[in-house]
């Protein structure tokens, strides 16, 4: 017995290789199975990602590269245009985030409560969500266009500003209040905050209804049971427990909004003038209106240090998220 | 958050990131708009990317870049006369040329030609052999290394002693080599509704402005125009610098340096503000996407000043009187002239000036890298024969032709082309001068033009011109 055990127990020639095999494929199969998709990304958003860096410190003279060094980024952070920009964007996402988290917390709200028909209601305030950036400005320009479009002469009224109103798409800026901030806005910029948000309504709703779904219905008994009005029972309960999702939603809007160029291009073209030409689109107007690949690159990598920052943010909050949020 | 959320939404930032980084940097990498914002911008850019008609048996292919499509037979297509005419003259091409070369047009919307040319000559893409670039948009080519040099070719061929020396200037690059084949003048002039102005159209800006004020109390508007910041700034070489001229005004020092602080440049502006804030123009001259053609189709505004190839998309017209002119073609600006309803006019000249006119050069260039250099030459030589040349300026190039044995042509002795050449010769001149970087000129000034005239109208104008000279010349020294 013994001496068939033995046999037994000694390996074939060549089996302890087989083994180490199959233990090296067991422990790289993640890796292997990961890969395709790595190559996939290595191709369309890697290699263009670095090359972005290497063109923005390059210049194109002639057809041929030229080294400049961070000759690029002092033109762009050295223009007007920059400046305006940063801060034209600054107030699209402040509008746009806040308006949309706004109307999708009310809806959201408004859509938990068992309704009849909610199912009716979630799919039309759905329709938005699947239109285009493109489709969804032109839409909106048509309806604005001085003249002709149908809202214009509901704006035209001397309600919006004696003696003519205003036109959305036209009326220029108020006085800025200080020479280095454009602020206020222009009526177009408070269009396109209305426009970007209908259109990502109905996605951050369907995030923050799913978020309300899960808050536990035997807390908020609970809650009532103790005394608590609708009002506590939301401000002590619901919305600590939605604020993840929130802080989710906000982020994603954010880095959306920051680099979402389709319903500026198709709804004001950066105007009137440069009132709405926010980052995203100033990129676009450097590198494909300009070809200036050089200065555009550099404007792209100074565009991924702000998303870092905010992806930074993102992350640390919601890693706060588990040590709970305190307001 | 569980730290699979978490690690969802970090890779979906992530991507997002990335994507910002590579998205409109990368000329090889940057993906083309599918929709075009352009009015004239040909609908079906999306068939470019198609793989060629195949030639003939042993016929070598030319790849053309028009920006109208053949095959699109749509009656409300915006370039629907340029279609017609590449129709009909690509078969006589193929015919004639039947068994060495056969064309294909890949058309391309007008205001991303540029960028696809820079995009297939620096990726390695597929690249024309011969397209069509206006004169201004050369230098961004230029830049980028796009452009053949046609120098000595050019020099040889025997209609180049035909064409207009200016024209030619327009071409020729810095370093004095020529780049492209001029084919057609762009002028920039008025057409106006006779009607409105019963003694005749007024020479100067004062007399404009006395017009304007007694239009502006019969509710019509004196003048409509291209006047936003719209498309890269193509304002500039309409209305713009033709007003500015007008008062003897231009943009540039002849040295390469932008110059806009000058004495004549701020009266220009003056009035160019005085007419916006009279209201003596309508709103939709500031909301762009070429929108302020309404107002002249439906006679709300009395004069346009526009490139003469507007008669190509402005229609259908309806005249003060309520003529109707519904072909929705071409034929209803030039039948609305016939009838002595519209008649084209120089801009009128600032005090103590003569009339300026804005112009950009229609042209035929070769990107480098081009396949078939031979049949674009042929190509090329094919559509400088004056008679082919006549129907091509008379089609899509609408404008005046380059070359005097062109200028012949029975064509241009019409009524529309009569008058359209007596309000323009020898006051046409380029906006962009000796300035070497036309895209980044021509935002910074329309930026600050509109800024002068609508955006700000309380600021100062010798400020603002300054500071947009200065910020050019510190980018582009």
């Amino acid at each position: 017995m013994a001496a068939t055990a033995q046999v037994v127990s000694k390996p074939k020639p060549g089996m302890h290789s087989r083994r180490i095999r199959q233990s090296f494929l067991s422990r790289t199969l993640p890796f292997w199975l990961l890969l395709p998709s790595l190559l996939v990304l290595a191709v369309i958003q890697f290699y263009p990602g670095f090359y972005s860096i290497f063109l923005s410190t390059q210049d194109y003279q002639g057809g041929t590269m030229k080294y400049v060094g961070l000759q690029n980024f002092s033109k762009v952070i050295g223009s007007s245009s920059f400046t305006d920009s940063v801060w034209l964007t600054l107030m699209f996402l402040l509008g746009y985030a806040i308006l949309t988290l706004s109307v999708s917390f009310t809806v959201a709200l408004f859509l938990n409560r068992k309704l009849r028909l909610s199912g009716l209601y979630l799919t039309v305030i759905f329709i938005p969500w699947v239109l285009s950036d493109i489709i969804a400005g032109l839409v909106f320009r048509l309806f604005v266009v001085p003249d002709y479009g149908l809202l214009a002469p509901v704006f035209a009224s001397p309600l919006f500003g004696s003696p003519d109103g205003i036109s959305l798409l036209t009326t220029p800026p108020p006085s800025p209040l200080t020479e280095a901030i454009p602020f206020p806005p222009a009526p177009a910029m408070f269009l396109l905050i209305f426009a970007a948000a209908w259109k990502a309504v109905p996605f951050i709703t369907l995030l923050i209804l799913a978020a309300l779904q899960t808050v536990p219905r035997e807390v908020l008994e609970s809650a009532s049971i103790d005394g608590a009005n609708g009002i506590a029972s939301f401000r002590f309960i619901t919305f600590p427990l939605v604020v993840p999702t929130l802080v989710v939603a906000m982020f994603n809007l954010t880095l959306g909004g920051i680099n979402g160029v389709g319903m500026v291009f198709s709804l004001t073209n950066g105007g009137p003038g440069t009132a709405t030409e926010v980052l995203s689109f100033l990129l676009y107007t450097l590198g494909f209106g300009q070809l200036e690949f050089g200065r555009a690159a550099a404007l792209s990598v100074l565009m991924t240090v702000i998303n870092l920052v905010l992806i930074a943010l993102a992350l640390r909050m919601s890693h706060s998220d588990s040590e709970g949020y305190k307001f | 958050m569980s730290s699979i959320k978490k690690l969802l939404f970090a890779g979906t930032t992530l991507s997002i990131v990335l994507l910002a980084a590579c998205g409109g940097t990368s000329p090889t990498a940057a993906p083309v708009a599918t929709s075009a914002p352009a009015a004239t911008a040909a609908p079906k850019a999306a068939e470019a990317t198609k793989p060629a008609d195949k030639p003939a048996a042993g016929a070598k292919q030319i790849t053309v870049w028009y920006q109208f499509d053949e095959k699109n037979t749509d009656p409300k297509y915006d370039e629907r006369d340029s279609a017609a005419w590449l129709r009909k003259t690509l078969p006589l091409f193929n015919t004639e040329m039947a068994g060495k070369y056969t064309l294909v047009n890949q058309p391309q919307a007008f205001d991303k030609m540029g960028l696809l040319v820079v995009q297939a000559v620096q990726g390695g893409g597929e690249i024309p052999d011969v397209m069509t670039s206006a004169s201004g948009g050369l230098s961004g080519l230029l830049k980028n290394g796009t452009l053949t040099d046609l120098t000595d070719w050019i020099k040889a061929q025997s209609w180049f002693a035909t064409l207009d020396p200016n024209s030619v200037a327009a071409c020729t690059g810095p370093d004095g080599k020529i780049y492209c084949v001029p084919t057609v003048s762009s002028p920039i002039l008025v057409y106006y509704w006779v009607d409105y102005f019963p003694g005749g159209f007024p020479k100067t800006t004062d007399e404009l402005v006395k017009v304007a004020a007694d239009l502006k109390a019969k509710k019509v508007s004196a003048l409509t125009y291209f006047g936003s910041t719209d498309f890269g700034g193509n304002a500039v070489g309409r209305y713009f610098y033709t007003a500015v001229a007008s008062f003897g005004g231009k943009f540039d020092d002849g040295k390469g340096q932008m110059k806009l602080n000058t004495p004549e440049n701020i009266a220009a502006l003056t009035w160019m503000r005085d007419v916006a804030v009279k209201g003596y123009n309508p709103e939709t001259v500031f909301a762009g996407k070429f929108q302020e053609e309404e107002s002249f189709k439906d006679a709300s505004a009395a004069a346009f000043p526009t490139g003469l190839f507007g008669y190509r998309y402005v229609n259908p017209l309806t005249s003060p009187k309520g003529t109707k002119y519904e072909t929705k073609t071409s034929k209803d600006m030039i039948d609305a002239i016939n009838a002595g309803e519209v008649k084209l006019a120089s801009f009128p000249a600032g005090p103590g000036k003569t009339s300026g006119c804005g112009t950009d050069y229609g042209t035929l260039i070769i990107p480098k890298g081009a396949k078939n250099l031979e049949g674009a030459q042929a190509y090329i030589n094919w559509l400088m024969d004056p008679k082919q040349n006549a129907e091509y300026v008379f089609g899509p190039g609408g404008g005046i032709p380059t070359s005097s044995a062109t200028a012949k042509d029975p064509l241009f002795s019409t009524s529309f082309y009569k008058q359209g050449i007596a309000a323009t010769t020898g006051l046409c001149t380029t906006w962009y001068g000796s300035l070497t970087n036309t895209p980044d000129a021509a935002k910074i000034i329309a930026t600050a033009i509109y800024n002068i005239i609508k955006g700000d109208v309380k600021s100062d104008i010798a400020t603002v011109l300054t500071k947009a000279e200065t910020e050019y010349n510190k980018a582009n020294q």
